[in-house]
């Protein structure tokens, strides 16, 4: 075979297409690159998840004290020496953990906010287990006195850019030395304290040694937290049994929480983050690689097509099939590598714009980003293999004509199907010419049906991916909605411990001058179990007949004055349960005044809320008793006073004792907001990409159109109808393929919108139900792509009308 | 050389059946220049793709070059077309984003026997006339000089029978005679031409002449007044 005949030939379909060949390209790029770089991104962070907590020693069992108990440090000690497996135990690190108020001054406007203090041992350079990873400042070990020394959390101090040492208050007015900033593996990622929402900027995380911390809650020799770390080989259920019984033997009535990594709030949120963001990213790169398949066979078929009689020549004078088959072969292969090309280039660049981002966003002690060969190689074997098999089928059909019947039928007149040759029958209203356009269409059934698909791709694409930014922000705007009611001044006063509702402290606080109204409730971590499935939920006992703030219930009422619960919808559906059924709350119980340990309870369910978080859970104030906290509150709804701002009342309830954070409800929804952010800026960006390929199929699905027809129009010119009158044909041709195609489109992308919300996206962020929602500007760009630009697709190709060399189109046949 | 014996075609179309040739024998022998004749709708140019395997008859058999086309499979019908016959048609049928070299060469490279493709396409394009149009695409020739570049091609190819269908019937007189006469060389030269035609004038050129009537042969033999030379023709 004359290979360099071959490769100049292709060579020249190639340029005769170009724009359609790199328009393909570049979508299979979009394609590859995503998936290429995103899916990079995620192998960094897996590596670097498992380097850093493997360096920081990150504990293999935590038991946790429920809040409010306390244990002798030593008899704990003593107690795991007993344990019958004691020996597996490698290392057993007893902590105190306990809520404060962090006041640091390096800064013009002093910093104030929540926190914890954890007391570690520090003896022989400890901690040895959730070890500090130094980013500035000293270690413990390297002072002479370490008493009333303290190390902040990292994401904290950077957030405010503290200096690496300085004085640091906590509540009551201690003052310690802030001896560095570090990062530790509970916190590599800032999250969730008791209401939910908490980040970096709101929440600090002060280590001091273990006796400081002991003095500084008055618990002297006491812990209320134990870390372990366990042989290889052990039995880590075995474990909890034991230690468990332990606590019973030797602590009877306190309750406890036996934790594993898996757990641990962050630990959790990251690994699981990882999962779901792989399979969300790869359905987003398999969207796009869809997209540009379905492309690629278009364009392929179309070559194909019009290549019909060449192919049949090629038959006549005896030339292998294979080499038939090779040349429009060849058009998918240079898709493929052109895309790969541009794909893993792109890749490369996502890779590195993430990188930066990983890096700011979650600093880590280890950060592993390694050329990630392995996902590079399944991306390009994606993008070269989907054109290639794109292109295969339509080759292949080609081929099998019957010479004989690939010469006779010239270019354009395929061999007329029995649908072909009903829809010409039909009879059409109006002069031959306005008859034409939809006489066209009619008579190619197959070649307009491409088209269409072409274009419903397209719009699919695109509605799915930019319908599910709008349903994120349409899910943040119920939420928000939800929250502010009537009231978007509302704020919450979270308060460190329980206190009566009537006790001095709550009075103080409604008895400030720039506090309006004031509500109490209660804030309670539980679960909520039903059919083997469990949610955790932030339950609030509230004032259900408040008129000030309560629950909107969208199915259902309200458990007034009676014991029953208000979950939502996403809750009710995990847990199987509706209106009417009963539920499982596992939820806090005091005993006395210092042990609170967990019980069960039944609840009815008495209705469905209408906030999309799932967590949220609330039951009527007159059912404290069950947890025993009959009378008490530890969280108050305030609103400014007429002619008070938020901020005075935030700085003003902050001086009083007792109180743990001061936030406005907007706070919240900021808070939900910027979880969603990282998702919604990805999301945008794949809009951006997702209109650029839509508008890119839709031109090519047109303009390969106007390209075959060119035989056909300057037939139509050679009988000196104007050029007017022939784009006028085909622009009508086009609005009524294309707004059939966009109908199509927007129908399927419904679906499948519907379907990733529900399915994909309720696995990504199981604890919020999504409103799944359109905007009207997304509908609107998907009727402009889809619907005008491809009528006004053939005004493009104005020019190479007007310029059309006639004698040259009729002279030779194709 | 090529040799039918009761070669049908029959196409059933709804309840019609249309006989484009009924039960024709005959024998070509190698190296004869034939034309045949016929009105439009005869079955010519089913004859001709019978015997240059494009098409196979309904019964009959239908020897050419030893080979006996009427139970062949379709890798061996390519493998025919490659080796033994080469198609020259009314309308050119060149490719048209190959120039007029190129397209001789593809006629090289399909039958293998293309060591010094470009030299000897561009000798073959020569010998028909064509030495200075090698790097024109078919649409920068005129319809006489695509019909040369087609025969060029055909010549290419080296196989020893030439069927061509209707090969003037783009042409005006002057050039279809050029064309004519390049076959009637080739004839000479060796190979069996067989040019098809409802041209009568045409078919006194020819060593013999064969009429095609409803798709029976109707007249068999030298053509009437005895074979012509090309400037004797008249259209
Ligand atoms: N695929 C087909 N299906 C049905 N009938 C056919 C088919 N091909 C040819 N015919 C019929 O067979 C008959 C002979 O056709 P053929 O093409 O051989 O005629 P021809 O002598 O070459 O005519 P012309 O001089 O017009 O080219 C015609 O009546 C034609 O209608
Ligand atoms: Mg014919």
């Amino acid at each position: 075979m004359n290979t360099r005949l071959y490769l100049r030939w292709t060579w020249r379909d190639l340029r005769a297409r170009w724009l359609q060949v790199v328009a393909i390209a570049v979508i299979i790029a979009l394609g590859t690159g995503v998936y290429a770089g995103l899916r990079s991104v995620n192998g960094w962070q897996r590596r670097s998840y498992d380097a850093s907590y493997a360096l920081l020693n990150m504990y293999d069992l935590r038991v946790r004290l429920t809040e409010g108990s306390y244990v002798d440090a030593n008899e704990l000690r003593a107690a795991l020496d007993e344990l019958p497996h004691a020996e597996w135990i490698t290392a057993a690190e007893p902590r105190l953990i306990v809520p404060t108020l962090v006041e640091a001054n390096d800064r013009e406007t002093p910093i104030l906010v929540p926190g914890r203090i954890i007391g570690v041992d520090i003896t022989g350079g400890g901690p040895a287990i959730n070890r500090l990873h130094l980013m500035s400042g000293e270690p413990f070990s390297a002072q002479t006195d370490p008493a009333r020394t303290a190390i902040v959390e990292y994401n904290f101090a950077a957030y405010y850019d503290l200096p690496a040492q300085g004085t640091i208050r906590l509540s009551g007015g201690h003052e310690l030395r802030r001896i560095g900033a570090a990062l530790m593996p509970e916190y590599f990622l800032v999250i969730a304290n008791e209401i939910g929402f908490m980040d970096a900027a709101q929440f600090a995380v002060v280590v001091t040694p273990l006796e400081t911390a002991q003095a500084l809650a008055e618990q002297p020799g006491r812990v209320n937290d134990l870390l372990l770390t366990l042989a290889d080989g052990a039995d880590a259920g075995q474990m909890r049994a034991e230690i468990e019984q332990m606590i019973d033997a030797h602590f009877a009535g306190t309750g406890i929480t036996i934790m594993a990594p898996a757990d641990d709030p962050a630990h959790h949120a990251l690994y699981s983050d990882l999962e779901s963001d792989d399979r969300f990213f790869r359905l987003i790169a398999y969207l796009f690689l869809a997209g540009a398949a379905f492309g690629a066979f278009n364009l392929a078929t179309r070559i194909v097509e019009a290549q019909r009689r060449q192919i049949g020549i090629g038959m006549a004078l005896g030339m292998p099939r294979v080499q038939i088959a090779l040349r429009p072969l060849l058009v998918g292969v240079q898709i493929a590598l052109l895309g790969v090309v541009f794909g893993l280039l792109l890749g490369q660049m996502v890779g590195a714009a993430m990188r930066g981002l990983m890096q700011d966003l979650l600093p880590l002690p280890v950060m592993e980003t390694p050329f990630m060969a392995r996902v590079f190689l399944q991306a390009a074997a994606l993008g070269v293999l989907l054109p290639i098999a794109a292109t295969v089928y339509p080759v292949w059909r080609a081929v099998r004509v019957p010479p004989i019947d690939a010469i006779k039928s010239g270019t354009l007149i395929q061999k007329s199907s029995r649908l072909a040759a009903l829809l010409v029958n039909i009879p059409l209203p109006g002069r031959s010419f306005t008859q034409m356009p939809l006489r066209n269409l009619l008579r190619t059934p197959r070649r307009t049906l491409l088209t269409l698909l072409g274009i419903a791709t397209a719009i699919t694409t695109l509605i799915t991916l930019i319908g599910t930014l709008d349903s994120f922000l349409a899910t943040i705007d119920t939420a928000e909605a939800e929250f502010y009611q009537n009231h978007p001044e509302r704020m919450i006063v979270t308060l460190n411990s329980f206190y009566g509702v009537t006790s001095p402290r709550v009075i103080a606080v409604a008895e400030r001058p720039e506090v309006g109204r004031v509500q109490s409730g209660l804030v309670l971590e539980g679960e909520l179990r039903h059919s083997g499935e469990t949610i955790d939920v932030a339950l609030e006992l509230i004032d259900l007949e408040s008129d000030f703030w309560r629950p909107t219930v969208v199915k259902g009422t309200y458990p007034t004055g009676q014991a029953g619960i208000l979950i939502n919808q996403k809750a009710a559906d995990l847990l199987g349960v509706d209106v009417g059924d009963t539920l499982t709350l596992w939820h806090p119980q005091r005993e006395g005044l210092f042990s609170i340990h967990m019980a069960e309870s039944e609840v009815p369910v008495s209705g469905i809320h209408a906030s999309p978080l799932g967590y949220l859970a609330y039951m009527d104030q007159s059912q404290a008793a069950l947890m025993g906290l009959a009378g008490v509150t530890n969280v108050l709804y305030v609103e400014p006073a007429p002619g008070a701002t938020q901020d005075e009342v935030q700085y003003a309830l902050f001086h009083l004792p007792g109180i743990a954070s001061v936030q406005p409800v907007s706070h919240f929804t900021e808070v939900f907001s910027d979880a969603m952010e990282l998702l919604t800026g990805f999301m945008a960006i794949v809009a951006v990409a997702v209109t650029a390929m839509a508008f890119l199929i839709a031109f090519n699905s047109t303009s390969i159109n106007v390209d075959e027809r060119a035989r056909e129009i300057a037939t139509l010119f050679a009988f000196g109808l104007p050029i007017r009158t022939v784009l006028r044909m085909t622009v009508i041709e086009n609005l009524v393929v294309g707004t059939l195609g966009t109908l199509v489109g927007i129908g399927l992308g419904w679906g499948l919108l519907g379907w990733m919300m529900r399915v994909e996206l309720g696995d990504y962020m199981p604890e919020v139900s999504f409103t799944v929602t359109l905007a009207p500007l997304t509908l609107l760009i998907a009727v402009a792509l889809g619907a005008l630009v491809v009528a006004l697709t053939p005004l493009l190709s104005l020019r190479k009308l007007a310029r059309m060399n006639l004698s040259a189109t009729l002279r030779v046949v194709e | 050389m090529i040799e039918l014996q009761n070669v049908s075609k029959r196409y059933i179309v709804g309840p019609v059946t249309i006989t484009a040739l009924d039960h024709v024998s005959l024998h070509i022998a190698e190296g004869e220049f034939v034309v045949v004749l016929g009105p439009s709708g005869s079955g010519k140019t089913t004859l001709l793709n019978i015997i240059g395997a494009l098409d196979v008859p309904t019964e009959g058999s239908v020897r050419v070059n030893g080979v006996e086309l009427s139970t062949t499979t379709q890798a061996e019908r390519f493998k025919f077309r490659r080796e033994t016959v080469s198609f020259i048609f009314q309308t050119f049928n060149l490719f048209p984003s190959l120039t007029a070299l190129e397209n001789v060469e593809l006629g090289l490279d399909i039958s293998r026997n293309g060591r010094n493709g470009r030299q000897t396409a561009a000798s073959i394009l020569a010998s028909v006339g064509l030495g200075d149009r090698l790097s024109h695409l078919p649409h920068e020739l005129s319809g006489g000089e695509q019909q040369r570049v087609a025969i060029a091609r055909a010549l290419a190819t080296g196989n020893p029978i030439l069927l061509a269908d209707e090969p003037t019937g783009e042409l005006d007189f002057r050039t279809g005679v050029q064309i004519l006469e390049l076959l009637q060389q080739q004839a000479e030269a060796g190979k069996t031409v067989l040019v098809v035609t409802h041209n009568r004038e045409i078919s006194r050129i020819a060593d013999r002449v064969i009429e095609l009537s409803s798709g029976h042969i109707v007249s068999d033999g030298a053509p009437r007044g005895g074979k012509a030379p090309v400037h004797a023709l008249s259209w």
